[in-house]
């Protein structure tokens, strides 16, 4: 056994606890028991971790948001991102699956409140991501919808496919979103015209695209479950010109879907 | 514990097998597969973060496979915490199993640091203490991870900024006990022993002639930025946004004279630039390496993991 | 669900089956054919984002975003237009570009 140095008092509580508190409030002088060499002070030296930590992770919301950190400005963005994580570090260890609470701070900090567009377009930048580490499943052949039988079309419910997401907004997130990542940025953008936007990626490349309300209303009562007919009752209820043709076309093109199945007899 | 040295022949043989023990490698920039698959002939391997290819599917995955299939690749974790507290978390080390098993790797590592406590993820490689607690802790979860991976792991020694007042272990000390005690290999970075050299005042070479050489699998190279300390005297970043530095070549050039071939990666992770200056990074320690191969004639395989 | 508007099964098939053989829509490419575009080379199939990536890089030196004491957050901050959002106009007159320009954030 190796006893602490003498003159040093034994910690009295795990290091980490206090290392990651402080680390994150810089307003706390760095803890007592991290020292320089020789004497040497240790401010700047802790200094570098909080700058890796609030650095790091600044950098990767600016990466997952690159629309709303352009629509924000650079400048402002990173100072609500550096407010964000100090208030809501990390939980998962995985970079790529950070920021799923940022919509909702950009949400309720009063200073960009007239910007009222901005939350949606931060969820449809990270509901793009989710669809990017989504898993691989081949999407819904035509095929397999063919060789149901007619009568038992109705009663047919569909499994989403892992990288499906639907965004409803009262914006316009979709122009938004296409505007700001690669898209040509038109003159004036009327921010005020709702949009609802489909995220798939049937295979590598996300694809996303605007959708009617009803065509939204349709995805995701298939989506959570419901057998087709019910779900084109609901998208005609909110739309008596719901088009199922188009609609059905939208399914299989966008790949949103990866299976389906007819109804079993107990249903019927 | 004694462990089985890595043999590429048992693993499962879904990807080539390949000999690049001794060659020289670089990071893997996903905006480099173009230039790398144009000429994989160019690099003698490839390394991952672990963490960026723990996603459930799409394009990170179907590029490791592409780059899998036309080289070897290491995977290097960077967030397993080993140097924490909290016991490993069951779902990180069982997706970094799974990765291990799925795109064999020809070396797997991780480093002597934390960065998660009590579920908060600091996302940066985080100091410790050296001292009785701490070693044991370690020690403890470097043997799941091999029991997870099935294999021996190397352990990389840290850039530190701070020293803690309680640590009673030196870091080669440290180190050279905890192979000691689980039979892991050791991930030397030339650049981080330049970097908490200078940091904390004491001796590249002596750190080095007191490192357990014997026990290293692999050598990272990688760039620093300079700033200043509270005196104002020079603190090394360990920033990976530039070339290797001359003091760090040198000290490099001087363990391959020494020990013969092992394994290099240069690592670049932030201003990443173009393919080339990356590849000619990999290429002047593929040199050092050649420079050395014939005159110690040391063995190809991975040595450093049979005591 | 009585509201709902009711239709019968038999629109529903016949819709369907018309739709599906219509010819009017593609389904995405298989599995089978992004791996051949990809085998062929096709690089570009793979789609790189490099949002949120681990790695091992150290941030900016000693002071930067990390070390400052300012909190926006509970601090009064006025947003200072620096985006894009003056392109973007919303209803009743209210446009992206904020009234005040004043600059009065400390670092």
């Amino acid at each position: 056994m190796r006893s602490t140095p003498e003159g040093v008092a034994p910690l009295q509580q795990p290091f980490e606890e206090v290392f990651g508190q402080v680390i994150l409030e810089p307003d706390r002088p760095e803890p007592d028991f991290v020292i320089g060499p020789h004497g040497k002070a240790a401010a700047k030296r802790f200094n570098v971790y909080r700058n890796n930590v609030t650095h790091s992770l600044v950098t990767a919301l600016a990466e997952i948001f690159p629309a709303t950190a352009l629509i924000l400005g650079e400048r402002n963005f990173r100072m609500i991102a550096r407010d964000f994580l100090r208030a809501n570090p990390p939980r998962s260890r995985l970079v790529f699956e950070y920021g799923h609470g940022l919509p909702d701070h950009l949400a309720a900090f009063e200073p960009i409140r007239h910007l009222a567009y901005l939350p949606d377009v931060a969820r449809l930048e990270r509901a793009w991501l989710d669809a990017y580490h989504a898993a691989d499943q081949a999407p819904l052949w035509p095929g397999e919808i063919s060789a149901i039988p007619p009568e038992a079309l109705a009663k047919t419910r569909f499994t989403p496919h892992p990288a499906m997401r639907l965004v409803r907004s009262d914006y316009a997130i979709h122009t938004i979103f296409v505007a700001h990542r690669g898209g040509p940025m038109p003159h004036r953008i009327d921010a005020g015209v709702a949009e609802n936007v489909l995220v798939t990626r049937p295979a590598l490349q996300v694809e996303v695209r605007r959708v009617e309300p009803s065509q939204a209303v349709f995805l995701l009562a298939l989506g959570d479950g419901a057998p087709l007919q019910e779900a084109v009752e609901w998208a005609a209820k909110g739309d008596p010109c719901f088009d199922l043709a188009a609609a059905i076309g939208l399914l299989i093109e966008s790949g949103a879907f990866s299976a389906c199945q007819p109804a079993t007899h107990d249903e019927d | 514990m004694a462990r089985d040295p890595i043999d590429t022949s048992t693993i499962h043989g879904r990807f080539p097998a390949f000999e690049p023990a001794g060659r020289a490698g670089a990071s893997f920039k996903p905006q480099h597969l173009e230039a790398i698959a144009g000429d994989p002939g160019s690099i003698g391997f490839l390394e991952v973060h672990a963490e960026n290819y723990m996603g459930a599917g799409g394009p990170p995955h179907a590029a490791l496979a592409k780059i899998r299939a036309m080289l070897p690749v290491s995977l290097h974790g960077v967030c397993m915490s080993i140097g924490g507290l909290n016991p490993l978390d069951q779902t990180h080390l069982d997706r970094f199993a799974g990765l291990v098993e799925r795109y064999e790797p020809f070396l797997v590592s991780e480093h002597l640091a934390w960065s998660t406590h009590d579920d908060v993820f600091y996302n940066d490689l985080l100091p410790l203490p050296y001292t009785d607690g701490t070693l044991a802790r370690v020690c403890e979860h470097i043997d799941r991870v091999q029991e997870a991976i099935g294999r021996p792991m190397l352990l990389e020694n840290p850039s530190t900024y701070v020293l803690f007042a309680q640590s009673t272990w030196t870091e080669t000390d440290f180190l050279r006990e905890i192979v000691r005690r689980t039979g892991c290999g050791l991930l030397l970075d030339i650049n981080n022993v330049f970097v908490s050299a200078t940091n904390h005042g004491f001796s590249a070479t002596d750190y080095l002639a007191d490192f357990p050489l014997a026990h290293v699998g692999e050598i990272h190279l990688a760039g620093h930025d300079e700033q200043e300390d509270d005196e104002g005297a020079p603190l090394l970043i360990d920033s990976h946004d530039r070339p290797v530095a001359d003091p760090v070549w040198t000290l490099y050039e001087r363990v391959i004279r020494q020990c013969g071939p092992i394994t290099t990666l240069v690592e670049w992770d932030a201003d990443v630039p173009e393919w080339p200056i990356l590849r000619s990074e990999a290429a002047a320690a593929e040199r050092i390496l050649g420079a050395h191969r014939q005159r110690t004639g040391r063995s190809m395989k991975s040595h450093a993991l049979h005591s | 669900m009585s509201t709902k508007i009711a239709l019968s099964a038999a629109y529903i098939a016949g819709t369907v089956a018309a739709a599906l053989s219509s010819g009017a829509f593609a389904a995405p490419l298989s599995q089978d054919q992004v791996k051949a575009a990809m085998d062929a080379g096709k690089e570009k199939c793979y789609g790189v984002a490099l949002a949120g990536q681990n790695d091992c890089a150290a941030g900016p030196g000693t002071t930067c975003a990390g070390t400052s004491k300012v909190n926006y957050q509970g601090n009064a901050w006025t947003f200072v237009d620096g985006g894009t959002c003056a392109t973007m106009e919303l209803p009743g007159d209210r446009m992206g570009s904020p009234e005040p320009l004043d600059r009065d954030m400390a670092s």
